[in-house]
């Protein structure tokens, strides 16, 4: 049985107070709490295997290469993709970036089109477009309509200018938007242009299989799915990263160095230059595993069945006004809303004294705040932990908010 | 809720020296990037005194009670005597109530607009 109470003991987090309050953790879109193995297996990997990978031939170094080469083929299988395939980095960001600088600046000329959407995090914005003020390359916003749905036909119009690269979030951080990107991708391709899916709020609440999505590419971060922070995946098709020239150099990703030039190892270490997070690939490994122990069909029933509970009560509270899609189905991992007359950071403020942690801000969705006509908004995000109550504690403290700004 | 205490509140729902001069001697604005609040200050100046100050723009309740409170300050002072002071010690002099870390930002966007706007 999936039991978000019984879950929640799990992570050591929830034995604190907050001003006095139990703990209503609601901003784990931002990022997630991590349960008590995922810190163990960092500590253990620290106090038993710490040493450097792919260096030397002593025990702790085996152990420690053994160990990454272990979390590299759990996340492989966990997302549907190949070892060779998944790429560790810092976070989505990162992952992105290599994208966009590996990838962008050698394959987009002047005039070509960057296909992306209103609703992008700023993540999965500003890198292409300092890809494209040095390439010459033009960026597309498809739109976002008014019901929080991104605009197909506006996305299909505009894939007939012929975009080389196509990029969507899965799922939309301020939104809570799920984009059908299986069939965004395969018209993508029908048009030939390479596929970036932003999967950082994806994969912690449902079972993504890269494969079967067919992109090119996939990112994701540790944090928001019960991991450490710091450790981080793209996943590419094999064909197009061994095409690829490296993003970082240095240490790790050589096959052999000459005084003027280098050449490059296979993959994925080519893209892993520098010493390894090792130990967040172990912590990554370990959230994994607590995952599939849940079960990720479960974990996703859990994520709308909050959604949706969220969703009902806040409709019924004075002042608020939701944000995104009106059925749950259609949506994952948080639920934004305008509290009329009431800034988002003053209704965050009055939350907190409450003991309620919620977003507040453009949550770095400045292009959708703009286009939607908000100057702020507010976003109450769950994970596997978030229960019936917390969704409560955060309805009551409205309240407070109603009598706090008399509205 | 300890911030919004009265006297924030008061400023909050009836804000001084909302509006804008005629011919100001010196304005300047800026904006929050992490809730895109922004704030605009004009200044008359007569021999070196402030002899007016008006704001307007859109923000939280602290950026608005901040921002009353510091036009209503400003008038009658020697523009040297502003230049001079640092961020921190107008936020302190003219505003006067604290807020949490997070909130900072909110608080002292109307002095970093009044702070550059000798920098224009
Ligand atoms: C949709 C989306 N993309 C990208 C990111 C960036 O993730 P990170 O900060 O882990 O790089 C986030 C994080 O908030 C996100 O929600």
């Amino acid at each position: 049985m999936f039991d978000p109470s019984l879950i929640k003991k799990d992570f050591p987090i929830f034995s604190r107070n907050v001003n006095g309050k139990p703990l209503v953790y609601l901003d784990s879109g931002a990022t997630s709490q991590k349960p008590g193995i995922v810190l163990d297996a960092e500590r253990e990997y620290y106090e038993k295997h710490n040493a450097n990978v792919h260096r030397g031939a002593h025990t702790l170094g085996d152990e420690a290469t053994a160990m990454l080469a272990l979390a590299r083929s759990v996340v492989a299988k966990f997302v549907g993709g190949r070892e060779s395939e998944i790429i560790f980095v810092r976070n989505t960001t990162e992952a992105i970036n290599l994208v966009a600088y590996a990838w962008g600046l050698d394959n987009l000329r002047t005039g070509d089109v960057i296909l992306s959407t209103e609703m992008e995090h700023h993540a999965n914005l500003v890198p292409w477009q300092q890809v494209a003020e040095r390439t010459g390359a033009k960026i597309e916003l498809a739109k976002v309509t008014s019901g929080g749905l991104l605009d197909l036909e506006d996305y299909a119009r505009k894939l007939k200018l012929k975009p080389k690269l196509v990029t969507m979030a899965h799922v939309s951080n301020a939104l809570g938007t799920v984009n059908p990107v299986k069939e965004m991708t395969k018209m993508a391709h029908g048009v030939g242009a390479v596929v970036l899916i932003d999967g950082a709020q994806a994969v912690p609440h449902m079972r993504v299989n890269v494969t079967d999505l067919g992109c090119d590419f996939y990112a994701f971060s540790g944090h928001k799915m019960l991991g450490p922070m710091g450790i981080g995946v793209l996943w590419g098709k094999k064909e197009i990263l061994t095409k690829m020239s490296p993003f970082l150099t240095g240490g790790g990703m050589i096959n052999e160095v000459y005084p003027d030039h280098s050449t490059w190892t296979d993959l994925p270490d080519k893209f892993e230059a520098g010493t390894p997070n090792v130990a967040g690939a172990v912590g990554l490994m370990a959230a994994i595993e607590y995952l599939e122990t849940l079960g990720m069909e479960q974990v996703g029933r859990h994520d709308r069945e909050m959604v949706a509970y969220a969703i009902s009560k806040l409709e019924k509270v004075d002042k608020v006004k939701l944000l995104g899609p009106v059925n749950a189905e259609l949506r994952s991992g948080s639920v934004g809303f305008e509290y009329m007359g009431v800034h988002a950071h003053d209704v965050a403020t009055v939350l907190d004294s409450e003991g309620v942690a919620i977003r507040s801000g453009h949550h770095c969705t400045m292009v959708l705040h703009k286009s939607l006509g908000l100057a702020a908004s507010v976003r109450a995000s769950f994970n596997v932990y978030t229960t019936t109550d917390d969704i409560d504690a955060l309805i009551s403290a409205l309240d407070k908010v109603k009598k706090v700004f008399g509205k | 809720m300890d911030l919004y205490k009265e006297e924030v509140m008061d400023h909050y729902e009836h804000p001084r020296n909302v509006g804008e001069i005629e011919s100001p001697n010196l304005q300047g604005r800026d904006s929050n990037a992490s809730c895109g609040d922004m704030v605009q200050f004009q200044l008359a100046i007569e021999n070196g005194i402030i002899k007016n100050a008006k704001w307007q723009g859109i923000g939280c309740a602290i950026t608005t009670a901040a921002a009353s409170k510091l036009s209503e300050w400003l008038v009658n002072k020697n523009i040297e005597d502003v230049k001079s002071k640092s961020e921190k010690e107008l936020t302190k002099l003219a505003i006067g109530f604290e807020v949490n870390p997070g909130r900072l930002k909110c608080l002292t966007l109307p002095v970093r607009v009044v702070k550059r706007i000798w920098e224009s």
